[in-house]
């Protein structure tokens, strides 16, 4: 088995004596096996709930009194373990993080006891609308794409988590070839690469485990639902609504990104946008409204978001709609994309002026498959990019007549009001899901 | 502050102060306007003034059309922000090095010679309502803060929301509006803070070209706002849509400048502010009576709150946590915690501080909020020091002085039953109290309200 890392990248900067490291480990909630949503999480989770001699309380002690955090988090395409300590005391951090990876104790009454709590997660979710609007308009966006499976699960599948298979597939995916690794901060090249050396010869020293399930994106490409559908989220007691609107779209890696990120930054990016003048600027309709392009290794949304006041809701919506179909018609003008690319171009020192940042900048773009540096070197990318180009890519690539609505709100507030047609609203309970 | 940072302040005749360091990890620079005056500065019946004119700030001025002032930043790759609490209001802009006078001249600008238009103005009021919604009407823990803030103060202006209550943003007028500008918005109830990668020279001379000429205004005298000790728990309950219980505790606590304020904040860490403190261990790991458990010692100027948030596990109710929450404390009060319990939250304070000061931002920040509540930013600078000398007796001893029952304020949201809703009652988020509180449920968020680009929760808006 390969002791070779995937990537490794090293940023130092002694302006704190803070370092910070992620460890991705390639496959996340999108690889959970149908019906079993929630797996990546869970095992991550229960990695850091006791490893090699620590149990779940030794391990909280151990990097409490070390001011140090290890924490896991899962996005659709992997599970990141993002840790931050004092320089001083980093080596005994980075090896409780190698420990998880390498030696987790998945112990079975830990496992019960997380099987019982992440259903209150969703409890949580389901008290704040913004969240839970989020998690609704990501299930049906797409069905049955991967990335509609919940990073979290849902009460059936959380039940159907089994502990041998969570440790199997952590066994699996933690190879030395799966993981990239990045360090940051208060940390030399050499000591970083020596750390980084040391954890995959003790990843691969554990031997390969086999895959017990097939990858979830080898039945893609998955049809993009056709037509205007609205879901109607139905919460007591709501003055606005949180409003999702979008459709399946691109994955990070197509050439036509560089353009499309000129199209979601005239559309909803910067506060001089379409979307926030004509929503919030001129209507004082909402507080917020924006868009994006999520970012991801393959095809994912397109997402508008706006929370306006229920007596304005289906106005709203309405005329989200609207703009949006006029700019897959029409694209911006060169005005909006000069505009756009002006501040695209500004705006990178600001998303790497860290080291940190640089790091999760080059961690991020390894686990999106694209190339070293891609997104550092995006604005030389955008400033090639003319309006004609990024008019032709609104052009392909946004579906107005295919957008999913999700509105979380009290029903019987803004049901008439949505400019829905004929059988196109579906009204839900906001626990049911 | 970063460890070879150095942090100049200057003060200009017409009294700006202006306090800068540099910071070349990238040609970037932090710009950030602290004026001294906050949601404590206003009156019952006006409450919100103060962020409600925070996102005023962001439009026409005598130089600038509508909107100019955005499209000037964004043009650059710039970002904006602004925030409102209690104590103070502060503006952010981060530009590019090259657009320093940008930044200085379009902050001189509206520090003076910003236009109060009506249309602008009404469509703010909008907004700031829909926030409102988002933040508090909508929002369990939003409408919680604001439920502990006005049951625990009597007199204090901590006792409105920051944000304002829904019939003062909807009532505030053109003339108040115009008032608080020219009572507050002075060179000399502000502080300049740049932070980032700028040659010295130029930045003064750059600060004393667009502020130089900006004349000092009168500011009015604040008077002493003293709270009445509380000596007896104060309790509310309120139904509410929501899966569990959730409760808000709020123990009354020193001031930022107190010297007791650093042992509280140990004494916080010690009880829920880290993964191995005492409340999380008891109620999240080993009976499973909470979902989270969280603690946070208010930074402000006068006295406040240490606040802990709990939300129930299912099954169990605030009642059952608060009897686990009481028998924590009394052994925190019989059973002082260790060198070695005081010592881990000293390491993981020591790591929060540093984790703030990662970049022009957060150290800009810092300095801003030190000078402007503590009069100084050098007390930022002390903090690791001070740190290092809490012992476990100071601990004890501002356990038994601040978490005593008595001293406490207690919001509670319990789940309500399923009901017909209609548009009547859609508005109603008062619960049923048994104190003194304000009501129509006054609120402090416990964190800043965030100005136009900016949301705490929302992904609506941008960071």
């Amino acid at each position: 088995m390969t002791s070779e890392l995937s990537a490794i990248f090293v940023e130092p900067s002694d302006d704190t004596p803070l370092v910070w490291f992620d460890i991705s480990i390639g496959g996340g909630a999108a690889d959970d096996p149908e019906g079993i949503e929630g797996l990546h999480r869970h095992a991550g989770l229960l990695a850091r709930r006791g490893a090699g001699r620590r149990d779940r309380v030794e391990m909280d002690q151990t990097l409490d009194a070390l001011g140090a955090a290890v924490e896991v988090s899962v996005s659709r395409d992997a599970l990141t373990i993002s840790g931050m300590a004092l320089s001083r005391n980093l080596d005994q951090v980075f090896a409780l993080a190698c420990d998880m990876l390498v030696e987790p104790r998945f112990e079975p009454s830990e496992h019960e006891q997380l099987l019982r709590e992440t259903p209150q997660v969703l409890d949580e979710i389901r008290d704040d609308d913004s969240s839970l609007a989020s998690r609704w308009f990501d299930s049906l966006c797409a069905p049955g794409h991967p990335y509609s499976r919940t990073s979290l699960g849902t009460d059936s599948s959380i039940s159907r988590i089994d502990r041998d298979r969570s440790l199997a597939q952590w066994h699996h995916e933690v190879r030395a070839d799966n993981l990239v690794v990045g360090l940051a901060g208060d940390i030399d090249d050499a000591r970083a690469h020596r750390m980084a050396a040391e954890l995959a010869q003790r990843v691969a020293a554990r031997g390969h485990r086999p895959a017990l399930t097939s990858p979830s994106f080898a039945g893609l490409p998955v049809a993009a639902p056709r037509g205007r559908r609205y879901v109607l989220v139905d919460k007591p007691e709501r003055t606005q609504a949180q409003l999702r609107m979008g459709h399946l779209c691109l994955g990070y890696s197509h050439p036509d990104i560089p353009a499309m990120l000129l199209a979601e930054t005239t559309f909803g990016g910067m506060f001089s946008s379409r979307l926030m003048q004509e929503i919030r600027v001129k209507r004082g309709w909402s507080y917020g409204a924006g868009c994006a392009l999520r970012r991801s290794r393959k095809p994912h949304w397109f997402e508008i978001w706006l929370a306006p006041g229920a007596a304005v809701a289906g106005e709203a919506a309405k005329l989200t709609l609207d703009l949006y179909a006029d700019l897959a018609a029409r694209g911006p003008t060169d005005e909006e994309v000069d505009f756009a690319r002006s501040y695209l171009v500004g705006a990178m020192p600001f998303h790497s002026a860290t080291a940190r940042q640089r790091m999760q900048l080059a961690v991020r773009d390894a686990v999106l498959g694209v190339p070293p540096g891609y997104t550092t070197n995006l604005p030389q990318l955008v400033a090639q990019v003319s309006a004609g180009d990024v008019r032709r890519a609104c052009s392909t690539h946004l579906r107005p007549d295919d957008i999913v609505t999700v509105a979380v709100s009290t029903a019987s507030l803004i049901q008439d009001s949505l400019p829905t047609s004929d059988g196109s609203l579906v009204v839900v309970a906001h626990d049911a899901y | 502050m970063g460890r070879r940072m150095t942090v100049r302040r200057y003060r200009m005749p017409n009294g700006l102060r202006l306090i800068c360091s540099l910071d070349r990890e990238a040609p970037i620079v932090a710009v950030q306007t602290w004026f001294g005056v906050g949601s404590r500065h206003e009156r019952p019946g006006a409450t919100g003034l103060a962020h409600l004119f925070e996102h005023l700030m962001f439009g026409q001025t005598e130089a600038l059309g509508p909107g100019e002032f955005d499209r000037l930043v964004e043009r650059t790759g710039g970002e904006s922000n602004a925030a409102t609490w209690v104590d103070w209001t502060h503006y952010r802009l981060t530009v590019p090095t090259r657009d320093l006078a940008l930044a200085l001249n379009l902050e001189a600008q509206r520090m003076s010679q910003l236009v109060l238009a009506e249309a602008p103005i009404e469509a703010e009021r909008e907004v700031v309502m829909n926030e409102r919604r988002e933040r508090v009407e909508d929002d369990v823990d939003g409408s919680l803060d604001e439920q502990l803030m006005a049951l625990a103060f009597e007199r204090h202006p901590y006792r409105w929301p920051t944000i304002g209550k829904m019939d003062d943003i909807k009532r505030v007028t053109i003339d108040e509006i115009r008032e608080f500008y020219r009572t507050w918005y002075a060179p000399n109830n502000a502080c300049l803070v740049v932070v980032g990668d700028f040659d010295e020279a130029q930045l003064l001379s750059l600060t004393s070209a667009a502020y130089g000429e900006l004349p000092a205004a009168p500011l009015p005298e604040e008077p002493a706002l003293v709270e009445p000790a509380q000596t007896l728990q104060r309790m509310i309950r309120l139904p509410k849509p929501i899966a569990t219980h959730r409760l808000l505790v709020g123990f009354k606590a020193p001031s930022l400048s107190h010297p007791d304020w650093l042992p509280l904040d140990i004494a916080a860490t010690i009880l829920a502010g880290c993964s191995s403190a005492r409340l999380q261990r008891r109620l999240v790991i080993r009976e499973e009576a909470a979902s989270s458990v969280d603690a946070q010692l208010t930074p402000f100027r006068d006295p406040s709150l240490l606040r802990i948030a709990i939300t129930c596990a299912r099954g169990h109710d605030a009642d059952e946590v608060m009897r686990i929450l009481d028998e924590e404390l009394a052994a925190l009060h019989l059973d002082p915690p260790s060198v070695a319990e005081v010592e881990k939250a000293k390491a993981v304070a020591e790591t929060d501080l540093w984790s703030t000061l990662v970049d022009v931002d957060g150290k800009a920040e810092a300095l801003g909020h030190h000078q402007t509540v503590l009069g100084d930013f050098r007390t930022l600078m002390d903090r690791t020091r001070a740190l290092a000398q809490v012992t476990p007796a100071d601990v004890a001893r501002v356990v038994h002085t601040y978490l005593q029952p008595g001293q406490r304020t207690v919001v509670i949201a319990e789940p309500s039953e399923p009901e017909d809703t209609d548009e009547d009652d859609a508005d109603d988020t008062d619960g049923d109290t048994d104190a003194d509180a304000d009501a129509d449920g006054a609120v402090v968020k416990g964190d800043p309200q965030h100005g136009p680009r900016r949301g705490a929760h929302s992904p609506g808006a941008r960071a």
